[in-house]
């Protein structure tokens, strides 16, 4: 398949398209939570999600929190702004999502997220509604957002394919912040060529996010690819021998595969977190419970006892962040903590840089299958952060990365991670491309076949 | 982390638990850091640390007045009285 949107375009819809689409979904949304907002667009394009943390004007956002129940966005993303302004996509609804992107599998939030392929299999995080939109509709592409893995995990688990560009290429204004030096905006679709297509439109310098860049993305496709041991002894022995099955067929195609050793890539984790928990603390510290969202009555109460009940409304995992990175941030800690994460942070670049010179880095998306709701609620925190492993390295960097799947088990899709250096964006995805030529992706839905 | 420090920590957090969430996110909390004490490991002096991912220039905008025309809308997301923000006493 080359692109969903170009024979979306080719295509006469017939007249009642977008109710009998709406309809279905309205229908499929109880039971697998994919949508907190579900609309019927009044315009012929593409159907387009957009996760629930990125601002649509007029339209609810409250990145799946109960504090930001009620907050209506006066103004577009740019994001949002830039694929409007082509006129060639509608907006169908907003992504369900863990709150504040604080989660690796979509169930920290009110309703958990279920992957179509199984439903009582978690399916994946934060943007979980993001990746079962894709795998629910045949026409389609998501918005999405990722700071640690936030796209390539539902990517991997929902078996559609997840592309988080180099940090500072799309601008990241009417994003619901968690972590500002890690948050990325993405996309998610069924082809490659689609994400192409979507990186097209939105790329680029916006005067109104001082992180964003006018650098110049290349498409670089190296043909050689390197293993990090460390990630692959991380991985379940059963995805560990599936993925050496995948690597074998990439050699027949023509590349070489080099396996090499890099220690810090362990503290990967540890340094994510830290940061991300120090700079999410600061940025939830705007939800005061009197503007955005959920409001107190009660002005009688002082600035802080009015604040701390506010934050009553946040959930166990927002409020571990908040107390940890507060904790994190303080004079006794930081240089034990946060000062040591950013050097990680540097090293990592450093070495990582160097080994994408002439290469890209592959790896499974995820060291595990998709885990049975049920057994993701009863993991430790710790056994949560450790799901990120192979996603971690290339957020905590800002290195562009696309998951996509390579094969199916039981019915559940084996999805890889391409890796390439700082802004060969389009490398990655031309890397995917030329995998869809040699490989067909299934989907169990395809809602809005014409 | 002791009770006493943990108690102040959520009172600079601004976040209030029950006994039963408290308890609880202190020992998830105890864990974590733990998990986290790995990176004190990592000694390497000469590297500067890294803000950002990539070389941000910084530029900040001018410090210009913008006029945000649909001022019902922005102000539709707060409590307000005569067009001021209604917020807590200090």
């Amino acid at each position: 398949m080359s692109s969903y949107i170009e024979e979306f375009e080719s295509k006469v819809k017939p007249k009642d398209y977008y109710d009998r689409l709406y309809d279905e979904l309205v229908r499929l949304n109880p039971r697998l939570n994919a949508f907190n907002a579900l609309i019927k667009p009044d315009k012929n394009g593409i159907p387009l999600s957009v996760k629930d943390n990125i601002c649509v004007k007029g339209i609810e956002a409250t990145a799946s929190s109960k504090i930001l129940k009620g907050y209506i966005p006066p103004f577009n993303a740019t994001v949002v702004e830039r694929v409007l302004k082509t006129k060639r996509f509608s907006i169908i609804g907003k992504t369900n999502m863990d709150e504040f992107g604080f989660g690796s599998f979509g169930i920290n939030c009110e309703k958990p997220a279920k992957n179509p392929l199984d439903e009582e299999r978690v399916a994946g995080g934060s943007s979980s509604g993001a990746a079962i939109a894709t795998a629910l509709l045949k026409y389609h592409v998501a918005i999405a957002e990722s700071t640690g893995g936030s796209i390539s995990a539902p990517a991997a688990f929902c078996g559609v394919v997840g592309f988080t560009p180099t940090y500072s290429v799309i601008s990241r204004y009417g994003l619901i912040d968690y972590a500002n030096s890690l948050d990325k905006i993405g996309f998610m679709a069924r082809s490659a060529d689609d994400i192409r297509v979507m990186l097209d439109i939105t790329k680029g310098k916006d005067n109104r996010d001082s992180t964003s860049t006018d650098s110049k993305i290349v498409g670089l496709h190296h043909k050689k690819l390197v293993i990090i041991d460390e990630l692959i002894d991380k991985v379940d022995e059963k995805i560990r021998s599936q993925f050496f099955e995948f690597v074998e067929k990439l050699k027949n195609l023509g590349y070489t595969v080099k396996n090499i050793n890099l220690n810090e890539i362990d503290l990967s984790i540890p340094a994510y977190y830290l940061i991300a928990m120090a700079e999410a603390s600061t940025n939830l510290a705007k939800f005061t419970g009197f503007k955005y969202g959920f409001k107190l009555n009660d002005f009688s109460k002082n600035y802080n006892e009015f604040f701390a009940e506010a934050r009553e409304e946040f959930g166990t995992e927002a409020k571990r962040r908040v107390i940890l990175g507060t904790f994190i941030r303080s004079a006794s800690v930081k240089d034990k903590y946060y000062s040591k994460s950013l050097i990680i942070r540097k090293e990592l670049i450093d070495k990582l840089s160097k080994v994408l010179k002439d290469a890209f880095l592959i790896s499974p998306t995820m060291p595990i299958m998709p885990p049975k709701i049920s057994e993701a609620n009863s993991m430790s925190p710790v056994q949560n952060y450790a799901t990120d492993i192979l996603t971690i390295p290339p957020n905590l960097c800002g290195l562009p990365h696309i998951s996509f799947p390579y094969s199916y088990s039981n019915g559940l899709p084996l999805s890889a991670q391409i890796v390439g250096s700082q802004f060969n964006d389009y490398g990655v995805i031309s890397f995917v491309s030329e995998w869809e030529k040699n490989f067909e992706y299934k989907f169990k839905y395809n809602i809005g076949e014409i | 982390m002791e009770d006493k420090e943990f108690d102040r920590l959520l009172k600079i957090s601004r976040i209030k638990l029950s006994e039963e969430e408290k308890q609880r996110i202190q020992n998830d909390i105890e864990g974590i850091l733990r998990y986290f004490d790995s990176v004190d490991k990592f000694n390497e002096a000469k590297i500067k640390p890294a803000f950002h991912p990539i070389r941000i220039e910084g530029h900040p905008r001018g410090d210009k007045i913008e006029k945000f025309e649909d001022k019902d809308s922005l102000l539709s997301n707060t409590k307000t009285y005569r067009g001021f923000i209604i917020g807590p006493r200090i």
